[in-house]
């Protein structure tokens, strides 16, 4: 059994920084936990300090049951696999692999061979192992690296961006391997990593941090499909959710989506809310206010609307699209994907900025859809833009939390 | 065609080129050959003549040959010299070993390791003569050594350290320990600030002490300025001791602080004979060149196999 607790853990450096603020995390035993977040928001000093390499400010780490912030990260029994792989460059595979059995816990010769073979022939390195590691590649180290932390069959791995230094195609391909490797073995991981990509992919469960501070902490879907504020639902997803200042109306005026500006459609009913963003507008269904009772609250009120681009579509390729969801759009820019096409589309309103990070984005006042690429959409055409309105998010403008109950 | 018919008219260009630049490069270097063969060949080669023969600086050198050699090394008083050389590699140990753990605690950045830092690396900024002098005072018999060594009880083993032979080349070996421990510990220091600290955390976690950390993980990563350290001392060693042993002991007493470097100068400018002094000194020289060698091939090795 391993489980690791993190407990109001906070840390301040010398000068006043906090990285991490008041952080509350619990790792189940044998749990794939996803650390993620963008540069600088504490990931790798919470994963360090859970490793002993960083002391603790306030707050108390448990593993196993047992506070371990005094613990020295030798005693801790955990395995740690690092961003530049820390290899000791001047020991073969074998020794790399080997080296903390021989040291640390006096494993007899035979028992440390078995392991390193063992480990070896999993992660395909047997042809590799008298090789000195500036002999290997980026993708052998990593390797290396992981059979240094398996052979030691530890309580728990920490993984700090262990795939970043790897070329695209490689990343994907390790990605699942470890992905693969950390389900057979069965061991507790915390990995953390900036790409959201690679957090979706991995994890059980992803953790969102933003400036030290804990955004939420969900299962991968549940993480997409109901993000807790507006900085999860900016970061996770690719491209990222379009975020728009908008009002929400009581919809008694009638008109439905802009693209139908007579339109007799208002899925919440005659009286039901209205999101009002530029000259567009688009009916609330009655499933979403029954979903989300706290939308009552902001009628009338500024809202920040989230809409990902996979629940925006081309209209003219939709045989009952709906008029009251239906907006219409002037094409910036197509680009083809392959597989869909993203369409950017100007949209005539504030595109909300709350985030600094998505500010490069909001300054293009751009709504981006990933469409099918049957769409017959260029640039300079004007689109009719059927958006999914039972998938919409709204979220309060000032706390950025999302507006649910 | 053409693609085919390409590669050797450019190999001819190349080829063309290339001789170009090799001669524009011995052209440039013509200089520095000339003054390198003026300053340092001619000498030496020179000195070798010199070496066999027994001239004394004013009459015509009167040649003996290559004999000179065969008689340098069957005479008992070179034997000494020589023994002496050897007893003073015994320091090199010390010489690396001391600043190396001085600049281990040094990298752990402890209150006022800048302080200790300068503390440390002073004696390599004062003069050798004046590092003989200050030995001198301490060894000496009415010395701080024995005023220190009475002051705490010690009376008793009160010695004259520079008046017997092997007191004196210990005392001589300590001094030349005292001035390499500023050297040798800004090049450790120097090393350590190159190890990825990341390699650290690693043993860290990997469940390594501090102590198998500095052995197991530091040290072999230290390995060419260890080296390197190894290389200039035992250089100093056979030829920078001369001040040294010219200011405390003047080669005494009898032969017991005598090298073969001070013996040079004993036998060239304080007896007059030149042809011998070009002796020992072609000696030290070949013998500096056989360590050099040696070493260089060390680290050569280290450079195919090490990391």
């Amino acid at each position: 059994m391993s489980r690791i607790v993190l407990d109001a853990v906070s840390k301040q450096f010398p000068g006043g920084a906090t990285a991490v603020s008041s952080l509350d995390l619990e790792v189940s035993d044998g749990e794939l936990l996803v650390l993620v977040g963008p540069s600088g928001c504490g990931k790798t000093t919470a994963l360090r300090m859970v490793a002993g390499l960083e002391e603790v400010s306030s707050g108390t780490i448990y593993i196993d049951d047992r506070p371990v912030n005094d613990m020295e990260p030798r005693h801790r029994d955990i395995a740690m696999v690092f961003q530049g792989y820390a290899l000791y460059p001047h020991l073969s595979v074998y020794d790399n692999m080997a080296f903390s059995l021989k040291y640390r816990r006096a494993v007899p010769k035979a028992e440390v061979k078995k392991r390193v073979s063992e480990a070896a022939r999993i992660l395909e390195l047997e042809p590799l192992l008298d090789r000195k590691p500036r002999q290997l590649s980026g993708g052998q180290r990593q390797r290396v690296a992981m059979g240094r932390a398996i052979v030691r069959q530890p309580r728990a791995f920490l993984m700090d961006e262990p795939l970043s230094n790897l070329d695209a195609k490689l990343r994907v391909q390790m990605r699942a391997e470890i992905a693969q490797l950390q389900r057979s073995l069965g061991t507790t991981t915390i990995y953390v990593t900036h790409d959201q990509t690679e957090a979706m992919t991995l994890g059980s469960r992803v953790a969102v941090l933003n400036h030290g501070v804990l955004q939420q902490v969900a299962a991968p879907q549940e993480m997409y499909r109901n993000p807790a504020n507006l900085f999860v639902a900016g970061f996770i997803g690719s491209p990222p959710m379009n975020l728009i200042d908008a009002r929400l109306e009581r919809g008694s005026s009638g008109p439905g989506g802009s693209g139908d500006p007579g339109g007799s459609g208002d899925p919440g009913g005659p009286d039901g809310p209205q999101v009002v963003f530029g000259h567009h507008r688009l009916g609330v269904p009655a499933q979403v206010t029954a979903e989300r009772p706290g939308l009552a609250r902001y009628l009338g009120r500024n809202i920040v609307l989230g809409v990902r681009p996979e629940h925006l579509s081309d209209a003219a390729l939709m045989r009952d699209a709906d008029a009251a969801s239906v907006i219409e759009l002037p094409v910036r820019l197509r680009e083809e994907l392959g597989s869909d096409v993203q369409i950017h589309c100007g949209i005539g309103a504030m595109v909300h900025h709350g985030e600094a990070a998505l500010q490069d984005v909001t300054s293009l006042a751009t709504l981006v859809a990933r469409m099918d690429p049957q769409t017959a959409l260029a640039e300079g055409q004007q689109a009719r833009v059927h958006v999914e309105t039972t998938r919409l998010h709204f979220f309060d403008p000032e706390t950025g939390a999302s507006i649910r109950g | 065609m053409s693609l085919i018919a390409d590669p050797p008219v450019r190999r001819q260009r190349r080829g063309r080129l290339a001789r170009r630049r090799r001669l524009a490069g011995f052209l440039l270097s013509v200089p520095a050959i000339v003054l390198v063969a003026a300053l340092l060949w001619t000498p030496i080669v020179q000195a070798v003549r010199y070496s066999m023969t027994n001239w004394n600086g004013y009459s015509a050198p009167v040649w003996i040959g290559p004999s000179a050699y065969a008689s340098a090394f069957g005479d008992p008083i070179v034997r000494r010299v020589l023994e002496n050389n050897a007893l003073l590699l015994l320091a090199v140990p010390f010489a690396i070993g001391i600043p190396l753990i001085i600049a281990a605690l040094l990298h752990e950045h402890v209150r006022g390791w800048r302080f200790f830092r300068s503390v440390y690396f002073l004696p390599t900024a004062i003069s050798w003569v004046v590092i003989g002098m200050v030995a001198l005072q301490f060894f000496a018999d009415r010395g701080i050594l024995n005023q220190l060594l009475a002051d705490v009880g010690l009376g008793s083993i009160h010695t004259d350290f520079l008046a017997s032979e092997y007191s004196a080349l210990a005392a001589l070996a300590i001094t030349f320990i005292w001035s390499m421990i500023g050297t040798n510990t800004i090049i450790f220091l120097t090393g350590m600030a190159t190890l990825d600290p990341t390699l650290i955390e690693a043993a860290r976690v990997d469940g390594l002490s501090r102590r198998q950390i500095f052995y197991r993980v530091e040290l072999p990563l230290l390995t060419r300025f260890i080296q390197f350290s190894f290389v200039i001392t035992v250089i100093s060693a056979f030829s920078a001791l001369f001040s040294l042993i010219f200011v405390m002991t003047g080669g005494g007493p009898g032969l017991g602080t005598t090298t073969l470097e001070f013996f040079v100068y004993q036998a060239g400018f304080a007896q007059g004979q030149f042809g011998t002094g070009a002796l020992y000194g072609v000696i030290l020289f070949v013998i500096m060149i056989i360590v050099g060698i040696g070493q260089l091939r060390l680290i050569r090795s280290e450079d195919g196999e090490g990391w």
